[in-house]
Order: C-alpha cells, then sequence, then structure tokens
C-alpha cells in the first residue's frame, strides 16, 4: 500500500523465508476480506464494498479502550491528536469526543483537507453524532494547512486500515491515504520520533509476516486489536515526506490540500 | 412524439425490476454509477489543452444542450450541422455523442435525429445552481448524482414542515434517506413518531424507528444514516407490513415543480418506495406528501418527465407551496396518481 501510479507495478518483490512479497498481498487481501465479513459493520452508503471504506467491526470498542490507556494519548502534554475518518475509529473518537479530548481529522478522502473538533464545544446529546462522519462536519471546523503549522505537534495519529504486517507495515486496497497525511504533516515539522502512530485492525487484519516497506509507507508502532496491542520497534523509521514525483497520476494530485502544501514548501525554500 | 428515456446504454449495472409491472420483487439498486461525474467537476479537473479533442465537443455539446430554455424539445441539429458547428470529423463527433447518450443526456436515433433527454438536463441545470446552497456530502462530497443534499435554509424549511397540520397529526412518517430530511427524521423522533427510512439505495431494507422508546441522548445520532441501524427495526419489502399505515411523506428532491412534481436522482427510489408500500395498503393517494427544496431547485417549466409521487406540500427556505390545497377532500382536481414507470 501506499501511494501507487496508476498501472505502476507494485514494489519489488522480495522474497525471503518468512519475507511476503507484494505479489502475495492480493491473496491476503481475499483471504482477510472474506474472514472481515463476519466480523464488519456495513458503511451506511458503501455497504460492504471494503474497497471504499474502511469497516468497523465485532470489537472495535475493545481496540479504542487500549488506545485510551496509552502514553501517546495520556501523556501527551499540550501535543495534539490525529485521526483518520475509518469506521473502526468511530468508536474511539465518540470516547475521545465525550473525554474533552479534542482532535484533527481529514475529510473522507481527504476531499475538503484537514479539520479541527474542539471537543468541549459539543453538548452530551450529540457526542456520538459528532463522532461519525455525518456528524463531524456539522461540528468540526476545517483548518488550513497553514493555520496546522501553527499548532503544535502530534503525539498520537490513530489510524485504521485493510491489512498489517507483524512489521508495522499496513497493505491492502487501500489508497495510501493515511501515508499521504503522515507525509504531510511531517512536512509541516507536525511530526518527531515521539509521534505514536496506531494502527486500529481486527485480528484477522493482522498477518504475522515481514512486509517490505516501500519509502513512503509508514510502519506503524502500535497495533491495536480487540484482543491485544502489539508494540513494534520502528527506530528506523525515516521522516516522513511528499515524493512529489509520485502525485502526478494520483488521486492526490487533485486534492485542495496538495496545492496549498506546494505553495507552503516553495515558501520554505526561498 | 420523442420516446421516454430511463437507462439509457449498456452498461448499467441497476438490475431494476418494477413492482409496478410485475410481482413485488426486492429490487437491488446498486449505488455504483457508470456515469461520469457532473460536468463541471470534469472541467475543473480537465487541464485546459490538455483534453482530447472529442473531450471538448463533449463539454460544449453539453453546454449548448443546457443554455436551451427548458421547454425546447426539439431535437438537435443534424450531425453535418453538429460537425461544421463544432469543426470536427463525424468519428470524432460521434464518440462526443456516444458520451453523452453513456451518460443519460441524449439519445441517438437513427434516421430521427438526436434529443434530449429532459429529465437529465433539467436535472444537470438544477445542480448548477444547487452547488452553490448544497451542503457537501460526508463521503460524495459535492457529487450531487450520488446524493440528494441538504442547503443552507434548510433549518427553515425544516421548520415550515412542523407548523403543518398535516405534521402534527401524523404519528408514523415516512422519511427518504436524503441529507436534506435529516432534520425532519430528528424532529419526528424527538416527537416521539414512528418513522420509516429506507438505507441509502436500499441495500439494507427499510428501518423503522420508534422515537417514543429512544433517549434523547441517541435522537441525533439515530437520525443520521450512520447511525440509525443501530436504534431501529430493519424490515425487508415482506416486513413492511409491520410499520403500519403511512401518514405523512417526507422527501428532498433534486428539483420539483410548483404544480407538486418531483424530480428525484435518476434512480426512481421514491417511486419505487411508494409503489412497494401501495401494494401492501400502507400508502394511498390520499397520504399527503411533503418535500424539501430548495428555492433554486424550483423549476416552473412544463417538463415531460417521469416523475414520482406529486407532492402536496413544497417547504423551502423561504415559504411552503400549497400545492394541492386539503387532501382528502373531494375536489374537482384531478385525483393524484402515479405515473405507470416505463
Amino acid at each position: 500500500m501506499g501511494i501507487h501510479r496508476v498501472g505502476e507495478q507494485r514494489g519489488t518483490p522480495i522474497l525471503e523465508e518468512n519475507r511476503v512479497s507484494r505479489v502475495d498481498t492480493e491473496n491476503y487481501r481475499e483471504r482477510i476480506w472474506t474472514e472481515l465479513a463476519k466480523v464488519a459493520r456495513p458503511d451506511s452508503r458503501f455497504h460492504w464494498d471494503f474497497s471504499s471504506f474502511i469497516c468497523d467491526f465485532e470489537g472495535s470498542e475493545e481496540c479504542s479502550d487500549r488506545v485510551l490507556q496509552m502514553d501517546a494519548l495520556t501523556k501527551r502534554g499540550d501535543r495534539r491528536v490525529f485521526i483518520t475518518p475509518d469506521n473502526c475509529l468511530e468508536d474511539l473518537r465518540y470516547k475521545l469526543i465525550s473525554r474533552g479530548v479534542s482532535f484533527v481529522m481529514t475529510t473522507y478522502g481527504i476531499v475538503r483537507g484537514f479539520y479541527e473538533l474542539d471537543s468541549s464545544k459539543i453538548p452530551a446529546s450529540d457526542h456520538r453524532y459528532a463522532a461519525t462522519l455525518d456528524g463531524f462536519d456539522r461540528y468540526a471546523k476545517p483548518v488550513s494547512l497553514d493555520q496546522l503549522r501553527k499548532g503544535s505537534p502530534f503525539s498520537l495519529l490513530v489510524t485504521g486500515g485493510s491489512a498489517v504486517s507483524s512489521n508495522g507495515v499496513r497493505f491492502g486496497k487501500g489508497h495510501g491515504y493515511f501515508d499521504f497525511e503522515w507525509a504531510i504533516l511531517s512536512e509541516l515539522g507536525l511530526t518527531d520520533k515521539s509521534s505514536v502512530v496506531v494502527d486500529v485492525v481486527h485480528d484477522c487484519q493482522f498477518v504475522n509476516e515481514v512486509m517490505p516497506a516501500e519509502r513512503h509507507d509508514v510502519a506503524v508502532d502500535w497495533v491495536v486489536t480487540p484482543t491485544r496491542s502489539i508494540h513494534i520497534d520502528q527506530t528506523t523509521r525515516q521522516r516522513g515526506q511528499v515524493y512529489w514525483e509520485m502525485v502526478p497520476g494520483t488521486e492526490f494530485e487533485r486534492l485542495d490540500v496538495v496545492a496549498e502544501l506546494r505553495a507552503l514548501t516553495k515558501e520554505n525554500q526561498t | 412524439m420523442p420516446p421516454e428515456l430511463t437507462q439509457v446504454g449498456t452498461e448499467s449495472d441497476h438490475d431494476v425490476a418494477h413492482p409496478l409491472v410485475g410481482p413485488l420483487t426486492f429490487c437491488r439498486y446498486s449505488y455504483r454509477r457508470i456515469w461520469s461525474k457532473v460536468p463541471d467537476v470534469d472541467a475543473r479537473r480537465e487541464k485546459a489543452g490538455d483534453q482530447p479533442l472529442y473531450s471538448r465537443v463533449r463539454h460544449e455539446l453539453t453546454d449548448m444542450v443546457l443554455r436551451r430554455a427548458l421547454d425546447d424539445t426539439s431535437p438537435l441539429p443534424p450531425e453535418p450541422r453538429l460537425m461544421e458547428i463544432f469543426a470536427v470529423s463525424r468519428g470524432t463527433l460521434r464518440r462526443a455523442i456516444d458520451d453523452l447518450v453513456r451518460e443519460g443526456l441524449l439519445s441517438a436515433e437513427q434516421g430521427r435525429g438526436t434529443f434530449v433527454n429532459q429529465e437529465e438536463r433539467l436535472r444537470r441545470v438544477v445542480w448548477e445552481r444547487l452547488k452553490h446552497v448544497a451542503i457537501p456530502d460526508s463521503r460524495f462530497d459535492r457529487d450531487l448524482r450520488e446524493f440528494v443534499p441538504d442547503f443552507f435554509g434548510s433549518e427553515e424549511a425544516t421548520r415550515r414542515v412542523m407548523s403543518l397540520e398535516e405534521w402534527t397529526s401524523a404519528s408514523r412518517v415516512f422519511c427518504a434517506p436524503d441529507n436534506s430530511v435529516e432534520r425532519l427524521r430528528y424532529e419526528a423522533l424527538s416527537a416521539g413518531k414512528n418513522v420509516l427510512v429506507p438505507t441509502y439505495g436500499l441495500r439494507r431494507g427499510f428501518i423503522h424507528l420508534n422515537g417514543s422508546v429512544l433517549s434523547r441522548s441517541d435522537l441525533r445520532h439515530a437520525a443520521s444514516l450512520d447511525g440509525m441501524e443501530l436504534y431501529g427495526v430493519v424490515l425487508g419489502p415482506g416486513d413492511l407490513r409491520r410499520f403500519g399505515n403511512v401518514d405523512l411523506i417526507v422527501t428532498g428532491a433534486t428539483a420539483a415543480t410548483s404544480d407538486g412534481r418531483h424530480i428525484g436522482g435518476g434512480q426512481r427510489y421514491l417511486a419505487l418506495e411508494w409503489a412497494m408500500l401501495e401494494r401492501l395498503g400502507l400508502v394511498s393517494t390520499a397520504v399527503p406528501v411533503v418535500a424539501l427544496v430548495h428555492e433554486c431547485q424550483l423549476v416552473e417549466e412544463v417538463v415531460e418527465a417521469d416523475h414520482d409521487c406529486l407532492i402536496d406540500f413544497i417547504a423551502t427556505n423561504s415559504r411552503v407551496i400549497h400545492v394541492w390545497g386539503s387532501t382528502g377532500s373531494a375536489s374537482n382536481e384531478a385525483p393524484r396518481s402515479l405515473r405507470r414507470i416505463v
């Protein structure tokens, strides 16, 4: 997973013992989706089309509770929380809102960029609603990249995904949105070595094999499932950045945030 | 007389069985669309000079069609004339026309001419106006082909509906899953009414929500598409009778005429839903229909179209239009009926 040019081959297959090639990811995806279908909750619009959304699943509430215990959240100080609009994180968003924890989230497909939700402004009767994609739009405020970079760095970044390997590489029929969000936030100077990346998935989405990471893949620090939290040593993770030469021909090319980021980074260079 | 257009092209994956002409079956509507997105979105994405020629002809032809008066039902100029106007070969012109036929905007008949699908043109014209006042969907953004939008001023429209006697006295309300109707679904539940909502694209049947048993802190969530399935009972077409008789129908629309015709998104969901309920004896033409639209969605011109239910009340951001007056009373006006779907 990651940013792929339309039609381009997905990475170089590396065949070693216990290593999974990119070519195998298709097989994994089929098997995972078959298992996932047994525990997944449909999306209001996309139904069971897993290629259009990251689904919620039975046990996601247990995942939320684990994330709420993490130091990256409880000891974040004035540093911020980023969360993706994946359905499996709706319960976590609800719990953050009811605890008065504000967060930054992207809109579906990053189409309208980044939004900020001030949890203290939401009446208790609307907490669950504000955690949904429909409700989020009513309460959150859009935030430009320029405004974003003036705030504090991110202590915790939480995403869902299609599948994840034992070395924390996410793969499957994703579009690479989180990788791109991480890249943007990194370019804005909002991520550092103490930023913790958490992937929330069902147990059937965790593959106990090592997967090669492409340079734009963000390897996660934690995989949180309903039954366990797996910590992965990511001391070798590179600083995030946008690989501009990879953007043309992808769905990212037309996003307003991309134009905005280009303008901002040009500014920095002059 | 130009043939009425329903599904155009062979690539549709809509498997439609119309209950009016056959036994009642559960119709599988796919939410997938094979038509491209509304033209100005394409225009934004294609850089001038980078487009293939037929694509530019397609845009210009679309503009030509949309700029016509809405009541102009004459065919387009013949092919040789169009080739002259756009200064292109027959092949390029045909390719552009084929695209627009696939999109449902045109119909090309050998020997008879190229005709405009009036209903689709009306939708495009209204979508252009709507873009200024529509609220983006959480997933579909401003792709109005995929959803019926909420709009600036829907709060006022909602309040106007709530002031109607037909609203106050209704205890069982059918509400479309349109974004513009979300506030009203909330108000219905808040007032303890029973609400029947089809799931988006009818993919998971109908949801029966009982406002009188929900706790206040769940109402907003239950009124949303994302939340409602957690609080209601799923009813397949065979179980719909359990809901009971419908007192009021509330819907959004793509467009509405002041004489009460409803133009939806093109998939005929409302007509289908109404037909299902009518078959089961849960609605009749005596049940009032309320539509919520923005003023810009009102169309005065008579448009030859396969419209759905006839509307009794149109509530906009600035007024309520009573189309039929008090329902159920014997009057000189023709009884409201549903046109047969071809």
